[in-house]
């Protein structure tokens, strides 16, 4: 019964390859369905191709579903996995500072370092930045310590917040993701940009 | 049919199933009564004070124990390693972890028997295994290991390893439980973290 790996009950080396494998597979993954492109990426805040969104909105509802269904059939314990801590001011402020990134550099850091792998030059300059950013944080971590762990609200999960059971919060979450992948499909011929995507 | 509308479909139809099914969350007793009879009758669930101790000396990490007290008392006093689960709290999601490791002997123990077996039922009748109970409790524990004095004349092989084994779990405890109280909570806090450590991202 998973998850595969209880607290680390594997040997480090074991969980590193795992994470390893799986890195492979997320990055060929982001290759593949074109998040190289920073153009495509950015399209995302312009309207003109909103493939992020259903593709990471579709990658989410997949695995909701998926482990849903894992746990009914006793195959996977959803008690055990683990569920980031929630700390709303940091969230929000991160939130900002991530998107505000994401739409300057065109990239969020996976599909950064997938872009930089295949050779793009503005990739490598975006993770410098983002690397810039990381050493900054650290820096300057005493100063902003306060804020970053206040509002703590532990692992929170939106369904037990709805009081709702997951299996309905899924159904709602697919329905609202059937609804924006209707919108997005509007938005992406209403703000068409032609050959934006192509590389020449 | 287009394939975007055929995915879309069936995620919704998947989504309808998921809506009325049970929530997994609610713990439901997994073994059936007889099962659990059965397990409760063996003497093999418990564990005596002089066993515990030794898992302390040994710095067992295949042990796992469980103080069931409040925190209030698991402040004043706790086995060396113990986790305070308060009686109250026993359901709480959170402490799931602990239950669940099936290379590891969770030990329960309260003050007296009566917590400790009531825990030891509904975890173990919760589907998890290797659960088991300190006989007596820490009632026991402070009448058998922190009190206990050899008054014979002779000692044989077997009670002086027994009392060496019962002096030095006393030591550990004395010296662990001596410590400050917000040292404690820090050394508690770490091990859990330590527990929990285990991130993720985009």
């Amino acid at each position: 019964m998973g998850p595969i790996s209880v607290i680390s009950s594997l040997p480090e080396w074991v969980n590193l390859l795992i994470g390893f494998i799986i890195g492979i597979g997320f990055g060929f993954a982001l290759e593949q369905a074109g998040f190289s492109s920073s153009r495509k990426l950015a399209g995302m805040f312009y309207g003109y191709d909103t493939t992020v969104l259903k593709v990471f909105f579709t990658a989410a509802i997949v695995a909701l579903v998926g482990s849903q269904f894992l746990s009914f059939f006793g195959l996977l314990d959803l008690s055990l996995v683990y569920v980031n801590p929630y700390f709303i001011g940091a969230s929000i402020v991160g939130g900002i500072i991530m998107g505000a990134g994401f739409v300057m550099g065109g990239f969020c850091p996976g599909t950064g370092i997938s872009a930089l792998s295949i050779g793009k030059i503005d990739a490598l300059f975006f993770l410098f930045g983002g690397f810039a950013g990381a050493f900054l944080f650290a820096e300057t971590y005493p100063i902003i310590e306060n804020f970053a762990i206040s509002g703590f609200k532990g692992p929170m999960k939106v369904d037990e917040w709805m009081g709702i059971s997951p299996g309905l919060f899924t159904f709602i979450l697919i329905v609202a993701a059937a609804f924006l992948f209707w919108m997005a499909e509007l938005a992406e011929k209403k703000f068409s940009r032609p050959g934006i995507n192509s590389e020449n | 049919m287009d394939a975007r509308i055929k995915i879309t479909v069936l995620l919704v139809g998947l989504g309808i199933l998921l809506a009325f099914m049970p929530n997994p969350s609610s713990k439901s007793f997994k073994l059936k009564p007889g099962e659990l009879l059965e397990k409760s009758g063996s003497e093999e669930i418990y564990f005596s004070v002089d066993e515990v101790a030794r898992f302390i000396n040994n710095e067992d990490s295949t042990v796992q124990l469980i103080d069931l007290r409040t925190a209030d008392e698991f402040r004043t006093c706790n086995i060396p390693g113990s986790v305070n689960i308060p009686f109250k709290d026993l359901l709480n999601p959170n402490w799931s972890v602990y239950f669940n490791q099936k290379n590891m002997r969770t030990v329960f123990y309260g003050n007296g028997d009566q917590n400790a077996n009531v825990a030891w039922t509904i975890v173990t009748g919760l589907g998890a295994e290797n659960c088991f109970v300190m006989k007596g409790g820490l009632n026991e524990w402070f009448k058998t290991v922190m009190l206990t004095k050899f008054e014979g004349e002779r000692i044989t092989p077997r009670e002086n390893a027994l009392f060496e084994n019962r002096y030095k779990a006393r030591e550990i405890f004395n010296q662990i439980n001596s410590l400050p109280d917000s040292l404690k909570t820090k050394f508690f806090d770490a091990k859990r973290l330590q527990r929990a450590k285990l991130d993720g991202g985009c």
